[in-house]
């Protein structure tokens, strides 16, 4: 189809707030953008670093990642040692100069209208950004080769 | 520098049958290089050596030896030994089978920038002294030549020895230009520019993990079929899934001792984002990998109060 581009955002939910968020989106028939691929998973916590890369190499233009608000995990503490990592992996991708794909929110089984509310704003900010490049595009690396810049 | 030192003391312990081998540093291939060494007898003893060209992290080796070896002696430098605290920390290593020689540390200097200015050097032809550096009687500024992982340095000296050799420990050199910092002044489209460069360059022949004391998994995630997170063929996108993977792996872990970068037989500063993790950690979660064998991992606990920030 030649229509008009469209983020691809795969969306990572936690089964006990986010997912049924979603869920809670979609029985009170809240519109939000198509745009989100959902995997459901056990808990944000679960949620490998590596999944996220992951995603964006096979083309995803954003991930979101969503999970249970502080205090309210239903395995207690997975949210916890999920937000030290995502903090991680958010200030590692700040670093290279790629922020703005990768997402994180809390969302409970509440929170249908926030749940849109956070797809929309997610999808808004990764179409901004365009069509994720860094880890489609294919660039030749011996044609680069030689061109080492130095920090000393 | 301490090599009488060392191999005195390494000495007294293999012939009292204390240790059955010392891991430390034998002349490289080339001038001015070093390669790793199981010293088995007191005569390989004549070819320790101990200079600023020892730049592999030498707790590397310590996981690759045989579960049946016996007690071993290792020449620790600063991140030698804090990489050893962490294989501590982790259990991979068994304290009763160690016997550390700590080292004050004086930094590496950079083989190939010193030899693209002064040509064909030889061990004697460096001097240190101070913050500056005499090469063949002309003093150059140390921080010149030092690795800038090394100019950075926090722990030249070990933070966990059984004996320390030398009495001189070298403070923590000030007034360097910190590659990270200067890195992270530059503008998001700047650094993207910066690192899509130098990682397109990346052969992924791995021997920045292999050079890594924490990288020991015996099944690394890049080198898996099934789930495939990246292609063995390089290219950026599947070099950047194993850098910043690596790098996540070694968030909170990674000793900053650019063993990695210095294995890299490309150039490219991979050190870079391993570090820039480790300061994330000392910033926000106050730990530093190998300091200290109480604290407790930065991942493996949380506070309420962990920065938020950055989420919805």
């Amino acid at each position: 189809m030649n229509g008009e581009w469209e983020p691809k955002i795969v969306a990572f939910l936690c089964y006990w707030c986010s997912y049924a968020g979603a869920d809670l989106a979609g029985v009170s028939r809240i519109q939000y953008p198509p745009n989100i691929r959902v995997i459901r998973v056990p808990c944000s916590g679960s949620v490998n670093p590596l999944y996220i890369l992951k995603a964006l190499r096979e083309g995803a233009d954003g991930v979101l990642v969503s999970g249970c608000h502080p205090g309210d995990c239903h395995y207690l503490s997975g949210n916890y040692f999920a937000r030290r990592k995502f903090f991680l992996l958010h200030e590692l991708l700040r670093f290279l100069g790629l922020e703005g794909r990768v997402h994180f929110s809390w969302v409970s089984a509440s929170e249908g209208g926030r749940f849109a509310q956070v797809v929309q704003e997610v999808t808004e900010a990764v179409r901004r950004l365009g069509p994720q490049k860094a880890f489609s595009e294919e660039i030749d690396t011996y044609v680069r080769d030689g061109n080492s810049s130095s920090i000393g | 520098m301490y090599e009488t030192e060392i191999r005195h003391l390494s000495g007294e312990l293999l012939e009292s049958g204390d240790v059955e081998g010392i891991v430390g540093y034998a002349p490289g291939p080339l001038p001015l290089s070093a390669q790793p060494f199981l010293f088995r007898t007191s005569s390989e003893l004549q070819n320790l050596i101990f200079n600023s060209f020892c730049g592999m992290n030498l707790a590397r080796y310590l996981v690759a030896l045989p579960k049946s070896a016996g007690r071993v002696a290792i020449v620790a430098k600063g991140c030698d030994a804090r990489a050893i605290t962490v294989l501590l920390k982790e259990r991979q290593v068994e304290r009763e089978k160690l016997f550390i020689i700590g080292v004050p540390c004086l930094g590496m200097l950079d083989r190939k920038r010193l030899s693209a200015r002064f040509g064909e050097l030889r061990e004697g032809d460096i001097e240190f002294r101070g913050e500056k550096l005499i090469v063949r009687g002309e003093p150059v500024a140390l921080l010149e030549f030092l690795d800038w992982t090394c100019a950075r340095c926090r722990y030249p000296r070990p933070p966990l020895f059984d004996v320390l050799v030398g009495e001189g420990t070298r403070e923590p050199l000030t007034g360097g230009t910190d590659g990270l910092l200067r890195l992270w002044e530059l503008s998001a489209e700047k650094r993207w520019e910066f690192f899509s460069l130098e990682l397109s360059r990346c052969i992924r022949c791995y021997a920045c993990r292999n050079a890594c004391p924490m990288c020991y998994c015996r099944e690394c995630f890049v080198e898996l079929q099934r789930p495939l997170f990246a292609h063995p063929a390089p290219s950026l996108k599947d070099n950047l899934v194993f850098h910043l993977g690596r790098a996540m792996h070694l968030g909170g872990r990674c000793v900053e001792c650019g063993a990695c970068e210095r294995a890299c037989p490309l150039g490219i500063p991979v050190a870079l984002l391993t570090c820039a993790l480790s300061e994330v950690v000392r910033e926000h979660f106050a730990f530093e990998a190998g300091v200290s064998l109480e604290a407790e991992p930065p991942l493996l606990v949380y506070r309420e109060d962990d920065p938020d920030a950055f989420i919805r």
